[in-house]
């Protein structure tokens, strides 16, 4: 089976060329952060501040999980401080959340609105973590595992789950 | 009772490691059948790349997921055998060294009864901070002290349910609701396929003891009449492998029951264990 890289962030031409149910590797730029850490970027967002941070999240991913010694793995997207914050962290330039669990139609659709797409990775960390080549706190270090974090990865491979309004079915 | 604090710890943190980082035989053995039934591709390399992340897990003594789970000790105790306080300690030393090597992750919650509830304690950034669950104690007919350790992780303990069905006087009506709340929880678990584990008791407490039980003595290639039924009848619910379809969402259902009320309730504790659960080794003291 031939796999596709793909490297982030993302164009709008890459994103509008995946499709549900393609395995891809994702490359590139991630963020990690989970339910501790994105209610408060939103809530920057809300209020205006996010520009102070210095990130850029156009274009980006968000990996739904934890960043420790014990490596990365997704938690359940569809935990509310997770599933909840995706409308503004889309709005803000997100275009691929990466995670595990089914989500909400209305969550799919507003993907849609702004080209964005839902990928599933396994909870493969013993082989995730021979792929993150680098890591850095961005944000939040006093949250430990629960930080806002940055990472540099190879070929992280995934399925899309969600894309142009559909999902796996 | 003397015995050797040292080497008990040892064994007890290799033994963690090994909970965290190993799929058993049996296991390894279910993946491959799962992986030869499906037809959907997808649901194929999502199990193959399961398995191959448990190779590298074991190759490596390194966590098969980043969610390393909260060790649950349960012990084996035969008749001419004896589990001091002094080995309990020791049992909890070795947790804690064990936590340390794997590595585990740091999640240990910090602060007082209010603090560890809204986690405004924090938390703290040491693996071997994170407390062990209270003991479980079986007095067993074998001659042995075995000690066996389960890592439960978090996305389990968010679906499973521990709550009450009205039997009816009818055995159908009990295994039909379990497959019911199992359906749900698979659908939202996201790391499926799961290994269901089920305790059918009088209390709260006893149904978990014995759904801790069930996966302590679980068998991939054992399977009662109730167990497959079980996992047969959620499989037609055709989640799949990570939620994305296909034949295998339970890879095997793990059901103790024990002694009965003599009323009209059961109480059914259900936990939807992970593709890796249940994650868990022994040892003999």
């Amino acid at each position: 089976m031939e796999i596709r890289t793909i490297t982030a962030p993302f164009t709008d031409e890459v994103l509008s060329s995946l499709k549900v149910g393609d395995i891809v590797n994702v490359s590139g730029t991630i963020f990690c952060g989970r339910d501790a850490v994105l209610p408060k970027l939103v809530k920057k967002i809300e209020n205006g501040t996010f520009d102070e941070t210095g990130i850029d999240l156009k274009g980006g991913v968000i990996f739904h999980t934890a960043v420790s010694r014990a490596g990365v793995g997704p938690t359940s997207s569809n935990k509310a401080e997770l599933e909840g914050t995706m409308p503004q962290l889309t709005k803000a330039g997100i275009r691929m959340f990466l995670g595990k669990g089914e989500l909400k139609d209305e969550t799919i659709q507003m993907f849609n609105e702004y080209n964005a797409v839902y990928a599933v990775i396994a909870p493969v960390t013993a082989l995730l973590n021979s792929k993150v080549l680098s890591q850095k706190c961005l944000a939040y270090p006093e949250l430990g595992m629960e930080a806002f974090y940055e990472l540099q990865v190879d070929k992280f491979p995934c399925i899309i789950a969600a894309a142009h309004g559909e999902r796996l079915s | 009772m003397e015995f050797n604090y040292k080497d008990v710890v040892a064994k007890v943190a290799d033994c963690l490691v090994r909970a965290g980082s190993t799929f058993r035989q049996d296991k390894k053995d279910a993946y491959k059948c799962a992986i030869a039934s499906e037809e959907l591709e997808r649901a194929k390399w999502n199990l193959e790349t399961i398995l191959d992340n448990a190779e590298v897990a074991e190759r490596d003594r390194s966590p098969l997921c980043d969610d390393t789970g909260i060790p649950h000790v349960f012990v084996e105790v035969g008749p001419n055998k004896c589990l001091t306080g002094a080995m309990m300690k020791a049992i909890e030393e070795g947790v804690r060294e064990g936590l340390k090597e794997l590595p585990g992750r740091p999640m240990a919650i910090l602060g007082d009864d209010k603090g560890r509830i809204d986690m405004s304690g924090g938390i703290s950034p040491n693996s071997e901070d994170l407390a062990l669950a209270p003991f479980l104690i079986k007095e067993v007919e074998e001659d042995v002290l075995r000690v066996h350790i389960l890592m439960l992780g978090g996305g389990p303990a968010i679906r499973g349910i521990t709550h009450r069905i009205f039997h009816k006087h009818n055995l159908q009506v009990v295994l039909d609701e379990i497959v019911n709340r199992a359906k749900d929880a698979t659908r939202l678990l996201g790391c499926t396929p799961c290994a269901l584990a089920v305790g059918v008791g009088r209390s709260q407490f006893e149904a978990t003891a014995l759904m801790m039980e069930a996966m302590v003595y679980s068998d991939f290639n054992k399977q009662s009449d109730m167990e497959k039924y079980i996992t047969d009848k959620v499989n037609e619910s055709g989640v799949g492998p990570l939620g994305l379809k296909g034949k295998t969402t339970v890879l095997a259902t793990f059901m103790k029951v024990g002694p009965q009320r003599a009323s009209g309730v059961r109480v059914v504790a259900l936990r939807p264990g992970c593709c890796f659960e249940p994650r868990m080794a022994c040892v003999e003291l």
